[in-house]
């Protein structure tokens, strides 16, 4: 994380200053922050940065590196949702309960965008009565917080982080977590003591060279060997050994990684300055030894550690699920935690909540929405005998169901298995690196064997010192650190322009792509439905006609209700009744109003007109029996889209639109985006099967995505993008995420792919350039020892310096707009 | 020069407790989250509202410092 100073300015006007979404067109949202008012994107943004500007911890927005995340849900947090955290029993699964009657919990926190949040939830907790310590770590993503229940309960607890944004969950500790914080202390260990090492030997080591410069007595010269000798050798059997198992490993395997040279040059070039040691001959090599370990330790350590970050912090299709549920138990409805569902349980679900479990309605009607599932804005209308899915939330009215299958038996449990299986059958690069490896190590060792050979004819007392110059000289130590140092400068210089590169190599596959695949909904659209046109049926204003909408939606939680919660309602709206499935009725004025389908105004207003056509989606508003209006909503495309769709085919990509939407609205965005090839109405499986073929066709594909259907694409795709907003299944399973609303990232990311490649590929020519160049001197006994360690250093740095300029920042954005 | 037999020793002695005083830090987890830390002592500290456990238990001073 860059310190504050570097941080780059987060205050662009046409983005909203929380969360760095492109305002809606006609929005008017603002809160004063620093006295100064913000722009914002959505209520959702409004109502978190109202609430942390109101309670003076404003400073948050100076100190930040990165946006927040857009909140999910506009509307306040549900305290009710996380009161079943409150049962002990629950709550016993990731807290701890001390004799004084504390409370020690850990949460696992979704939103975590860089190091000022965590400053901002400790010191947001740390007000709260009965909140006695509050510690965020940042790297795993988890709170440890200690507090008292009776001031305040776990419940508010989770309401509270998610009122500023953040998505709070129980964590719990197993075996996979563990075992990754093992791996990254033992990761840090070897590092620290290569590096101390390496200051260590490289004090003697400078004695050494001068000493040979200036002229030393040969008892110093031992001495100087004889302690470098056990401090290398500690790096050397502590540090280094992960790529001697490593190197075993794959060998065991039949495969030759980098890992192998790597360790035939750790482990011969320190035998050979033993033997120099114990025989007061030679030539050391004490210092390169252990500066090559401490590099490439660090080139690795970095590397892993920004992967790992997000390890587990998006985790499965569960998660996406209520942890409770209400059920039918000995005539009463009681919480129990949702793991404790069977079939044949009787569940409630009211409206707003998450559907727990695949169950068939047995009473109640009302609309599913399966956005996640299938990309379709509106939802889905279930009546009793219809069976609804996990994963899916009630939006209308309560209802009560059956319990199907368990948890395992779910469509989403069959969308997680395949994900699992598109994991399996991801098509798996081949580091370039670890391909020059194979050959690299058969030519090393038969230019060595030569040349001890023929040396042995010529001189054969410096025939052992020639051979093994030849075999320190071809050292592999640039070429070793050639991929891992461009690609960690690369991921660090997305990384602060919002883009985590979550998987190894994914650089070098996505500069490879012939093909990006676009989702619809919530990729390239917003993702939530707004007004596109009213047209005027009658003679009212329609301004007049929007405020009234607005005033009777402010009754409904269906998504259209969300296109108006931006208008200003009108005031004196009485008796507003919600009827499922058909729309809202209430009292203006004294007069009735109806709005919603055709068939629900034509009720009140029997000559209503037909619907203008199916472009958009019309709601109809009447009063009484006079027919006012047509409004058409829409889910527009995000603001960037157009440019970016034409900056990736000007990059000479195909560009396709892939979408689970079965409505026009496909075809007709590709249309206006220019995209030629669109396919429509596809499940997660088609979407799998169609890329499969691209992928057989020889074409390396690109998808971009958000939802839980396109999970198992983006784990099958070569490269694949998750956008803000995207569920956790599909960040989970994509290489890129981008935390900040803008698709402009994915040009920025394709950019940095080509010239992370194009480095690459200078410092391996430039490796094998060396050598090359080297090798021959060296065999030629031309290349004194000393000569060779410092080349080899040399030409280390080099190549981490060429990786260094992939650090530069080069802005898409700034560039547009 | 012959002071070099001792210093030399000496060195790795101290080079030693170094090593071992940072695998101490490291299995204790100070190292744990990097990133924090490296932002926090840069961070511009306004606030010093710290958490203060024996200020919470006084419900004058929590119900002052409530948003």
């Amino acid at each position: 994380m860059p310190p504050p100073a570097e941080a780059r300015q987060l205050d662009s006007p046409q983005l909203c200053f929380h969360c760095g979404e492109h305002i809606p067109a006609n929005l008017e949202l603002r809160v004063a922050i620093d006295g100064e008012p913000r722009a914002m994107c959505c209520q959702g943004c409004c109502a978190v940065a109202s609430l942390i500007a109101g309670s003076g911890l404003e400073s948050f927005y100076r100190q930040r590196t990165n946006y927040n995340e857009r909140p999910a849900s506009d509307a306040p947090s549900n305290l009710e949702q996380y009161e079943v955290y409150d049962d002990p029993a629950l709550a016993a699964t990731f807290s701890t309960t001390d004799d004084q009657g504390r409370v020690e919990a850990s949460l696992l926190l979704g939103g975590i965008s860089c190091a000022a949040c965590t400053w901002l939830i400790e010191h947001s907790l740390a007000r709260c009565p009965g909140v006695s310590r509050a510690l965020v770590n940042l790297q795993q993503s988890r709170l440890d917080i200690a507090f008292d229940p009776e001031q305040m309960p776990l419940s508010r607890i989770f309401a509270h982080i998610d009122d500023l944004g953040y998505r709070p969950r129980p964590y719990h500790t197993n075996a996979a977590r563990q075992q990754s914080q093992q791996q990254y202390r033992t990761d840090l260990r070897r590092l620290a003591v290569a590096g101390l090492g390496m200051m260590q030997v490289g004090m003697f080591a400078i004695a050494l060279h001068a000493g040979e410069i200036q002229g030393m007595e040969a008892s110093y010269q031992a001495l100087l060997r004889w302690v470098s000798l056990p401090v290398a050798g500690f790096v050397v059997f502590y540090s280094a050994r992960s790529f001697f198992s490593s190197a075993w490993r794959h060998l065991q395997r039949g495969a030759l990684v980098m890992d192998l040279p790597v360790s035939l040059a750790i482990g011969m070039a320190f035998a050979a300055s033993v033997w120099a040691t114990f025989t007061g001959t030679g030539q050391v090599y004490f210092d390169s030894v252990v500066m090559f370990t401490f590099l490439l330790l660090l080139a690795r350590f970095l590397e892993r550690r920004s992967q790992q970050r997000h390890l587990f912090t998006w985790s499965d299709a569960q998660s996406s699920l209520p942890c409770a549920a209400t059920v039918r138990r000995s005539e009463q409805w009681v919480t129990v935690p949702r793991m404790q569902l069977q079939p044949q349980d009787t569940i409630l679900i009211k409206a707003g909540e998450s559907i727990p479990v695949d169950a068939r309605i047995l009473q109640g009607s009302s609309e599913v929405k399966e956005a996640a599932f299938n990309g379709e804005h509106l939802p889905r209308p279930v009546t009793t005998g219809d069976t609804i899915y996990a994963g899916t939330v009630n939006v209308d009215a309560a209802l009560q169901a059956l319990v199907l299958v368990d948890y395992k038996d779910s469509r989403l449990a069959a969308l997680q298995r395949s994900v699992e299986s598109a994991q399996m059958s991801k098509p798996r690069l081949t580091v370039l690196a670890d391909r020059i490896a194979s050959w690299f190590i058969a030519g090393i060792l038969l230019v060595t064997v030569g040349t001890a050979l023929v040396w042995w004819q010529i001189a054969p007392d410096e025939a052992f010192w020639i051979a093994l110059s030849v075999l320190v000289i071809s050292c592999p130590c640039a070429l070793a650190l050639a991929t891992p140092a461009a690609l960690t400068n690369a991921a660090n210089a997305l990384r602060s322009s919002g883009v985590i590169v979550r998987t190894e190599n994914a650089l070098e596959s996505l500069s490879g792509c012939t093909h990006l695949l676009f989702d619809k909904t919530g990729t390239l659209t917003e993702g939530a439905l707004t007004i596109a046109e009213v047209r005027p049926l009658g003679d009212m204003q329609p301004d007049t006609l929007l405020a009234i909408g607005a005033a009777l939606q402010r009754f409904s939680t269906h998504p259209v209700a969300s296109a108006f919660s931006a208008i200003e309602a009108a005031t004196g709206c009485e008796q507003v009744k919600y009827c499922v499935g058909a729309g809202l009725e209430g009292r203006y004025d004294g007069q009735l109003y109806r709005m919603g389908s055709q068939q629900f105004c034509r009720e009140l207003a029997a000559d209503f007109p037909e619907t203008p056509d199916s472009s958009l989606y019309w709601i109809g508003v009447c009063r009484q029996n006079v027919p006012l209006a047509w409004i058409g909503l829409n889910d527009v495309e995000r603001q960037e889209a157009p440019d970016v769709v034409n900056t990736v085919r000007n990059m000479g990509l195909k560009v396709e639109l892939l979408t689970g939407d079965s409505s026009d609205q496909g075809p007709l965005l590709a249309r206006k985006l220019g995209i030629e090839t669109v396919t429509t109405n596809q499940t997660p499986q088609q979407k799998m099967a169609h890329v499969k073929e691209l992928q057989q066709a020889g074409a390396a594909v690109a998808m971009v995505g958000d939802g839980l259907n396109d999970a198992p694409v983006l784990g099958l795709a070569d490269a694949s993008f998750a956008v803000s907003g995207a569920t956790d299944l599909a960040r989970s399973q994509a290489d890129f995420v981008i935390v900040g609303g803008n698709l402009g990232n994915i040009i920025e990311t394709l950019n940095k792919a080509r010239q992370c490649r194009r480095v690459v590929r200078q410092n391996l020519v430039w490796a094998l350039g060396y050598n090359v160049c080297a090798i021959p001197l060296a065999a030629l006994g031309f290349v004194p020892p000393w000569a060779a360690a410092i080349g080899m250093s040399l030409s280390s740095l080099l190549v981490v310096g060429n990786s260094m300029r992939l650090n530069r920042r080069t802005s898409w954005q700034a560039s547009t707009y | 020069m012959a002071s070099l037999y001792i210093l030399i020793p000496v060195a790795l002695v101290f080079c030693v407790i170094a090593i071992k005083l940072l695998l101490w830090a490291i299995s204790s987890g100070q190292y744990e989250d990097l990133d924090k830390e490296a932002w926090r002592i840069l961070a511009d500290e306004e606030d010093p509202v710290e958490p203060d456990s024996d200020a919470k238990d006084n419900p004058a001073t929590s119900e002052s410092d409530k948003q």
